[in-house]
C-alpha cells in the first residue's frame, strides 16, 4: 500500500482510510491491457463499517488465494523453557509491565528472517524484492469482527520490552480504530496469533506482496517424545509457514521453521 | 465489594468499551471475547484505580466480573 503521502501528514488515520487504501491496493489492473474489457459495476457503499472492513479483506484475500501459490510448513516447537522463563519474569511485576508470550513469539519470529532473509520481503513485478528492514505485521482481531494488521518496526533490533510495548500499544488503538495510515504500511511479513484461546494451529493466507506469513496456534500441553527416547508432556506451539512458491521453496520454509524453533530455545531476555 | 465492582467495572469498559457489562456472571472470554492482551490491560487498569497487582498466575481466577470484584475486594483488606 502506498500510504508514505497520507502518513506524511501525520494525521490520525481512520479505519475508513486504511480500507480505501487496501481496497485501492486491491484493484485489479492498473495498466489499460490488464484492465478487463468491461469494467465491473461499483459495488454498493455499505452503510456499516464492519461491512467495508469485510469486503476489503475480501478483496485482498481473494486475491492472494487466487494469485499466489502457497506452500506451507509447519512444525511443533516445544516452548516449555520460553513459558516457565516468562513466569518467572513476570512474577511481582506490575501488569503494566508484564510480557506477554505472543511478544517473545513475535521477536523470535523477527529474529528467524535474519538467518532466512528470503522470506522477508516483497514479490514485485515477477521477483523477490528484499525488504528495507525486517517490519513485522502483527495481525489483530477486532472485537466486532474483521482484522488490522500494524507492524512492528525494525523488530529483530527490539529487545523484549520494546516489542511488548509497541505490541500493546498498537493492538490497543488497532481495537480503539486510532492506528496512523504509516502504522499498516510496509511490513516486510506477517504473524498472526492466535493466542491462548485459539486453535491448535492455522494455515494462513499471505498478505501481497509479502511472500510469507507464520501462523501461530494455541500453546497446549502435548505429548512429547524426549531425547531419550522417554514421552513426556510439555507445552506445544504448532508454528505453520506459508510461503509464496514463486518466491521460494519448501525448503526456506523449513530452514525458517527451525531457525524460529533454534530462537525459542534460547531465554536470553 | 461494591466499590471493587465500580473500580473492576470501570477498567473492563476502559478494555472492552462495546461489551455489556450488566450481567456479573457472563464469562469474559466467551461473552466479551477478551484475550489475553485485553487482560493484561484489565489487571494494569486495575492496578491503577485500586492499587491491587492481580499476579499472573491467578489470571484463571478471572473468569466473570463478579470473580475479577471479588478477588480485588479480597486483596484490599
Amino acid at each position: 500500500m502506498e500510504t508514505a503521502a497520507l502518513a506524511s501528514t501525520g494525521r490520525i488515520v481512520t479505519g475508513d482510510d486504511i480500507l480505501a487504501m487496501v481496497a485501492a491496493a486491491t484493484t485489479p489492473g492498473t495498466t489499460p491491457a490488464e484492465r478487463p474489457p468491461v469494467a465491473p459495476p461499483a459495488p454498493p457503499r455499505p452503510a456499516d463499517g464492519g461491512d467495508r472492513m469485510r469486503r476489503a479483506i475480501a478483496a485482498t484475500m481473494a486475491r492472494a488465494w487466487t494469485e499466489v501459490p502457497h506452500y506451507h510448513a509447519a512444525m511443533r516447537i516445544d516452548v516449555g523453557a520460553t513459558i516457565a522463563h516468562l513466569a518467572v519474569r513476570n512474577e511481582g511485576v506490575p501488569p503494566a509491565r508484564r510480557v506477554l508470550a505472543a511478544a517473545v513469539f513475535l521477536r523470535a519470529a523477527a529474529l528467524a528472517l535474519r538467518a532466512v532473509p528470503e522470506l522477508c520481503g516483497w514479490w514485485r513485478n515477477g521477483a523477490f524484492v528484499p525488504g528495507d528492514g525486517i517490519h513485522v505485521a502483527t495481525v489483530v482481531a477486532l472485537r466486532r469482527g474483521g482484522l488490522l494488521a500494524p507492524v512492528v518496526r525494525d523488530a529483530a533490533d527490539k529487545d523484549l520490552d520494546a516489542i511488548m510495548a509497541d505490541l500493546r500499544d498498537l493492538v490497543t488503538r488497532a481495537r480503539n480504530g486510532r492506528l496512523r495510515a504509516s502504522e499498516v504500511d510496509g511490513a516486510t511479513f506477517t504473524v498472526t496469533d492466535l493466542g491462548e484461546t485459539g486453535a491448535d494451529s492455522l494455515s494462513p493466507i499471505i498478505h501481497p506482496p509479502q511472500v510469507a506469513i507464520l501462523g501461530l496456534g494455541a500453546v497446549r500441553p502435548e505429548p512429547w517424545a524426549t531425547a531419550d527416547g522417554l514421552l513426556g508432556v510439555r507445552p506445544v506451539l504448532h508454528a505453520t509457514l506459508a510461503g509464496d512458491h514463486r518466491a521460494t521453496d519448501g525448503r526456506i520454509g523449513s530452514r525458517y521453521l527451525l531457525a524460529l524453533s533454534d530462537r525459542l530455545q534460547e531465554v536470553d531476555w | 465489594m461494591t466499590t471493587a465492582l465500580d473500580a473492576v467495572t470501570a477498567a473492563l469498559s476502559s478494555v472492552a468499551p462495546d461489551g455489556d457489562l450488566s450481567r456479573l456472571d457472563d464469562d469474559l472470554y466467551e461473552e466479551l471475547g477478551l484475550d489475553s492482551m485485553d487482560l493484561l490491560n484489565l489487571a494494569a487498569a486495575i492496578a491503577e484505580c485500586t492499587g491491587v497487582e492481580i499476579a499472573e498466575r491467578d489470571y484463571g481466577e478471572l473468569r466473570t466480573l463478579r470473580a475479577v470484584a471479588e478477588s480485588v475486594a479480597a486483596r484490599q483488606h
